[in-house]
């Protein structure tokens, strides 16, 4: 039994040493003061300087904040929506509707670019962030639709009865008893749906406008003379956010749940 | 959840107000179209700084996407593209590129006329070009125990199992038919054909076949010897000044990086002044030398960094072009088989 966990233990290590050695490649190689990444040359933190003062590099940043959060919220809201009026439907046309709204990703991104770029174009509707943002919401909203249909399947109808039996009506039976049940759901598809967004490049680069660069096109577009590591810098940067907001919401969810258990107690 | 439903359409909303607002401004522009790092930011800054006219740098992954983008705009929404030279060729031929106004880019001079008058641009009406890019031959003379003089060389059994190659299928099979005597954009099927064998005789010879930091390779020891791309050639001597480059007896096979003005650029003046701000010898210097590749501009010669100028006695070569889909299938096929005798 000991020797078994002692494989067990060998394995994770190999594991987390195949997936975190590159990740921290990535940060040491952005101290490094050649630009490239053979052996090592000397410290220094001119990529961090150079990546502040490039503004072309800070803005792709903020357009793909904005365009990652707008459109997983718009997607959070169809998502639903959609999720939630199919709920007591017919299941030939449920399953019609399933197939419907997986599209999306089960077309090859490419096709679904130029897709957009000649609808779009068809429209005379200018390329920009309207363009992007509808893109990424479509692409988006399977993410959701899945993961609230499947929490919707285990809810008990008979909780939203209970709630219409104590003189709610429907609207506010929705907002009251649905709506905080698939929360989770709602949230962590958000999540995902934020996370395709952020690094989309084929369907992007097909439907942005002239004045309009994302973060992943920026770094995709570098191939033609090599990618900086002002890029290395960026994801180091990146990557030190993201544990920081892993490491806030841990602390809020514990707080959470110490405050639920203390009301409890009371 | 009503609120962030509304403040997202709120937001929507605005957002779309101020996309549309955007092109309203009175501010002199020009939109860049070009790969990402191909101008230095302190180039477009000095630009702004000294005609006030604001670069708004928009990139593309592929010359092919380009050209899509064009066409569906049909030469609108950019004011200056930067794409390779056969891209051009078909953006000319589809009425997406306009002439020149050489009036407005008094620099025009200063181009180097080796790198003019090429097939997509005879008459040197459309273009201006920014760049050569010339793969090379690179080897370490401490492991090699020959002199690599040309592509030939690269056959040698001494060199088993030690190049790393760049993924180019047409200049691969171009430097095979140029060992041959035959021109890189031969046409001739059977030509094509033999060319795929002498290929395959190479495969026990290659380390690797890779485009992207090929050169990483050469400096970690792994090969001995590599074909490179002109970037990659630049930061390797860099790197390692030990190394040395061939410029192949056979000949080169070149592509010109160049600059043109969409057919209903709404900014077709400022573009142009652009032009001639980077054909300025000092700031070309900076350009080419951020880029790493082939000086085109002959007053700037004598001030950049010489690795970044072919010497005159060695500029003989081709371009590669389009060439008919039966050619270009066997071509493909010719690096398939490659590729899979390689593994």
């Amino acid at each position: 039994m000991k020797k078994n966990i002692q494989w067990c233990h060998i394995y994770l290590a190999v594991v987390l040493v195949i997936i975190y050695v590159p990740i921290v490649a990535v940060v040491v190689y952005s101290f490094h003061s050649s630009k490239l990444a053979v052996g090592w040359s000397g410290f220094t933190l001119d990529w961090y300087k150079k990546l502040w003062n490039n503004h072309g590099i800070m803005e792709a940043v903020r357009n793909s904040l904005i365009l990652g959060v707008v459109s997983s919220l718009l997607a959070a809201a169809i998502g639903m929506a959609a999720a939630v009026a199919m709920a007591g439907r017919h299941s030939g046309s449920q399953k019609f509707m399933e197939n419907l709204a997986m599209m999306p990703i089960l077309i090859p991104e490419i096709i679904l670019g130029m897709i957009f770029l000649s609808y779009f174009s068809l429209l005379h509707l200018p390329m920009g962030m309207v363009t992007l943002v509808i893109a990424h919401t479509a692409f988006c909203i399977p993410y959701i639709y899945m993961l609230v249909k499947s929490r919707l399947a285990g809810m008990d109808p008979s909780m939203v009865e209970a709630a219409r039996d104590l003189g709610a009506d429907g609207t506010r039976a929705f907002w009251d008893i649905t709506l905080p049940y698939l929360m989770p759901a709602v949230l962590s598809g958000s999540l995902l749906a934020f996370a395709m967004s952020w690094d989309d490049v084929v369907i992007s680069i097909f439907v942005n406008g002239p004045r309009l660069n994302t973060l992943p096109i920026k770094i995709y577009t570098q191939i033609k003379t090599g990618v900086t590591p002002e890029i290395n810098a960026l994801c180091t940067v990146i990557l030190i956010i993201t544990i920081g907001i892993m490491i806030v919401a841990n602390a809020v969810r514990r707080r959470g749940q110490a405050t639920l258990q203390k009301s409890q107690q009371q | 959840m009503k609120k962030i439903v509304a403040a997202a359409v709120v937001t929507a909303l605005g957002l779309g107000v101020l996309t549309g607002c955007q092109s309203k401004t009175d501010t002199k522009e020009m939109v860049l179209y070009t790969w990402e790092g191909v101008f230095p930011q302190e180039i477009l800054d000095g630009f702004e700084k000294e005609t006030g006219i604001k670069v708004i740098y928009s990139n593309f992954d592929t010359d092919e996407t380009m050209l899509e983008k064009l066409s569906q705009s049909q030469g609108k929404d950019y004011d200056l593209v930067i794409a390779d030279d056969y891209i051009i060729d078909a953006a000319v031929q589809q009425g997406l590129v306009a002439k020149l106004d050489k009036s407005k880019i008094t620099n025009f001079g200063n181009i180097n006329p080796l790198y003019q008058g090429q097939f997509y641009d005879v008459n040197d009406e459309y273009t201006v070009p920014y760049g050569a890019g010339i793969p090379l031959i690179v080897y370490d003379p401490a492991q090699v125990g020959f002199e690599i003089t040309g592509y030939e060389d690269l056959w040698n059994p001494e060199l088993k199992d030690s190049i790393a190659l760049t993924a180019n299928y047409r200049v691969i099979n171009g430097i095979t038919l140029l060992t041959m005597g035959e021109s890189m954009n031969t046409e001739d099927v059977s030509v094509i054909g033999e060319a795929g064998a002498k290929l395959k005789e190479l495969a026990p010879n290659i380390r690797l076949i890779q485009d992207d930091n090929t050169q990483n390779s050469l400096l970690n020891g792994e090969a001995k010897a590599a074909f490179l791309y002109t970037s990659q050639v630049t930061s390797a001597i860099d790197a390692n000044p030990e190394l040395k480059v061939v410029y192949p007896k056979e000949g080169l096979g070149f592509g010109i990086m160049a600059g043109f003005v969409p057919s209903q650029a709404a900014n077709a003046d400022e573009a142009q002044e652009f032009l001639n701000y980077i054909l300025e010898p000092e700031h070309y210097k900076e350009c080419i030398e951020a880029i790493g590749y082939y000086s085109t501009n002959k007053a700037a010669d004598s001030i950049v960094n010489e690795n970044l100028v072919v010497p005159e006695s060695d500029i003989k070569g081709e371009i590669i072009q389009n060439v008919s889909t039966e050619a270009d299938e066997a071509y493909n096929k010719n690096w398939t088989e490659f590729k899979a005798a390689c593994n």
